[in-house]
């Protein structure tokens, strides 16, 4: 538990591990997790992120997964960890650290504030290709959530955070209550693929309806949270109507896993009302709708001369 | 592995130091936790002083919390608890081993090894929890958030890959004398129990004390009776029927 985490970084300092002697310069405080803090460092005029953790053993547990998911890698992929060792925190004590690859971007919030909505169907669609992966080799990520997800140029994304990553059928590590499948009886708290798709689903909800999110989860008995409260939100909602079908299947659990969820997914965004603002001019429209009669009189009378 | 959690907003009053009994507790292996669940204000410098050394002695977790962070909480001090009575264990047989009893003082790589036994031991070892509810009168207005927490506790647990029960006691019991009265026996779901806490008269007195000792007795008379009960199953079985 996060309780009494007290250890703090300042810029400038160099920390240094206690087994391998890797030197690292603390940059900044990029962010705080469940079980730690992670900094952007340098060593060797190279960025990386470096995430230091109060309890060795959680922070160990997580290290593991990601040892795990590195061998199973294929060859040509980016390496994620670079570093595992121990360091000396400024009140003498010995902390636990690994240095990750520093990946480079805004939360998802963000992005699609900057950028625009119209981002946010490819941004979903790489989202679930990430998902994908994890799934395949045989991890549930867990921890879904806004602000678990990083947006690079052009919508590439990142997940970060792993400490909810977990393997296929054991309980999730840790999740947060509102993109959680039981949260909202939708399902149980045991890893599968369908729970990351619950949680994805609960995320497309809390872009673009954030306040009606979080008013369900004040208003509502706990009894009384349910799929059916998540979808009326979304079927009233401009923004997520032309994917309630999708939701609606991720949240009932139907797509096998994010493989099968993404080729939904793909399906919707080739259908012109998925993008909130449509990008055909009015006349272009007419035109068609103009031709569409035209095509329909000729075809009639073709018909009328042949019988 | 056994663990109480007491959920509870202040001070004991009568009976037994609670403190007394969650040492009696930790001896028969039983790790307690206690949360402090706060109002508006806070359970006051002697009750808070008072809950930290309840899990102190038993060998358990501390935690102050409003109702919104209930269920999150007992959910994490749970599976915290479940590690590190592994790791004590663990690092019991590490002393043996490398004369060395901490794990952080590993190399990362042993390190690794060691923490993903203690991961696989956590995940699919037996638990059982019994959670003892304050249902004095400043907590009646906070028993549906504990219901929930509840549930939510069983929900988490149901997700493991060992056996997981609970089972939910209250004190003080309406009739006088009773110190603590069950609510719910051990089991491993809820389906179909409408209300935890059906129709709760409140009591005045908070006897702590005499209901974790309650519940160490129920842990120790459920063991005997367990053991009994599996030896017939197993040697009588055409008698049962």
């Amino acid at each position: 538990m996060a309780t009494s985490f007290k250890i703090d970084l300042r810029r400038g300092m160099v920390v240094t591990g206690k087994w391998k002697q890797g030197r690292y310069r603390i940059e900044k405080l990029l962010g705080e997790g469940a079980n730690g803090k992670v900094y952007l460092v340098q060593r060797d005029r190279n960025w990386f992120a470096l995430k230091v953790g109060s309890d060795a053993v959680d922070l160990q547990s997580e290290i593991n997964v990601l040892q795990s998911i590195a061998k199973q890698k294929k060859q040509g992929q980016e390496t994620f960890l670079f570093d595992v060792d121990d360091l000396y925190g400024p009140d003498g004590k010995e902390y636990p650290f690994y240095i990750m690859r520093y990946v480079l971007g805004t939360t998802l919030a963000d992005y699609l504030k900057q950028q625009g909505a119209e981002w946010f169907p490819l941004v979903g669609l790489n989202l679930l290709g990430k998902l994908a992966k994890l799934h395949h080799a045989g991890w549930v990520f867990g921890d879904l959530k806004v602000e678990n997800v990083l947006v690079a140029d052009y919508g590439h994304v990142e997940l970060v955070d792993y400490g909810g990553v977990t393997a296929v059928g054991k309980g999730i590590r840790q999740f947060t209550e509102i993109y959680d499948r039981g949260y909202w009886n939708g399902g149980s708290r045991s890893a599968d693929a369908k729970y990351d798709l619950f949680s994805f689903g609960v995320l497309c909800i809390q872009l673009h309806e954030p306040k009606r999110l979080h008013g369900l989860t004040t208003e509502l008995l706990p009894q009384n949270r349910s799929v059916e409260e998540l979808m009326q939100v979304a079927e009233s909602s401009q923004g997520l109507r032309p994917i309630a079908g999708w939701l609606r299947k991720a949240f009932g659990g139907e797509f096998h896993d994010a493989g099968d969820a993404s080729a939904a997914w793909r399906l919707l965004m080739h259908r012109s009302d998925t993008h909130r603002t449509s990008g055909i001019p009015g006349w272009l429209k007419g035109l068609v709708a103009v031709s569409a009669v035209l095509l329909g009189t000729s075809v009639y009378w073709l018909v009328r001369n042949m019988l | 592995m056994k663990q109480i959690l007491l959920i509870t907003d202040g001070c004991s009053n009568v009976g037994l130091s609670p403190i007394v009994a969650a040492a009696h507790a930790n001896s028969e292996g039983i790790s307690v936790n206690v949360v402090g669940v706060l109002d508006h204000g806070d359970v006051g410098e002697l009750g808070a002083s008072e809950i930290e050394e309840i899990a102190r002695a038993g060998g358990g977790l501390s935690r102050m919390v409003n109702m919104r962070q209930l269920s999150q909480t007992v959910q994490m001090m749970t599976r915290k608890t479940v590690v590190q009575t592994i790791q004590i264990a663990v690092q019991k047989e590490l002393k043996q081993v490398l004369g060395n009893g901490s794990i952080e003082a590993l190399p990362p790589d042993k390190r690794a090894e060691v923490v993903r036994v203690i991961d696989e031991l956590g995940e699919t070892s037996g638990l059982q929890v019994a959670l003892i509810i304050d249902a004095s009168a400043s907590m009646k207005p906070k028993l549906a958030a504990v219901e929930e927490a509840i549930r939510d506790l069983m929900l988490s647990l149901q997700a493991r890959q060992g056996k997981s029960e609970i089972s939910v006691f209250h004190f003080p019991g309406s009739r006088n004398g009773d110190d603590c009265v069950m609510d719910l026996n051990w089991t491993d779901h809820l389906n179909g129990v409408q209300a935890i806490f059906p129709k709760l008269q409140m009591g005045g007195t908070t006897p702590t004390g005499p209901a974790i000792m309650h519940v160490i007795d129920f842990y120790r008379q459920g063991v005997y009776g367990r053991q009994s009960r599996d030896e017939t199953d197993g040697m009588m079985s055409g008698y049962v029927v």
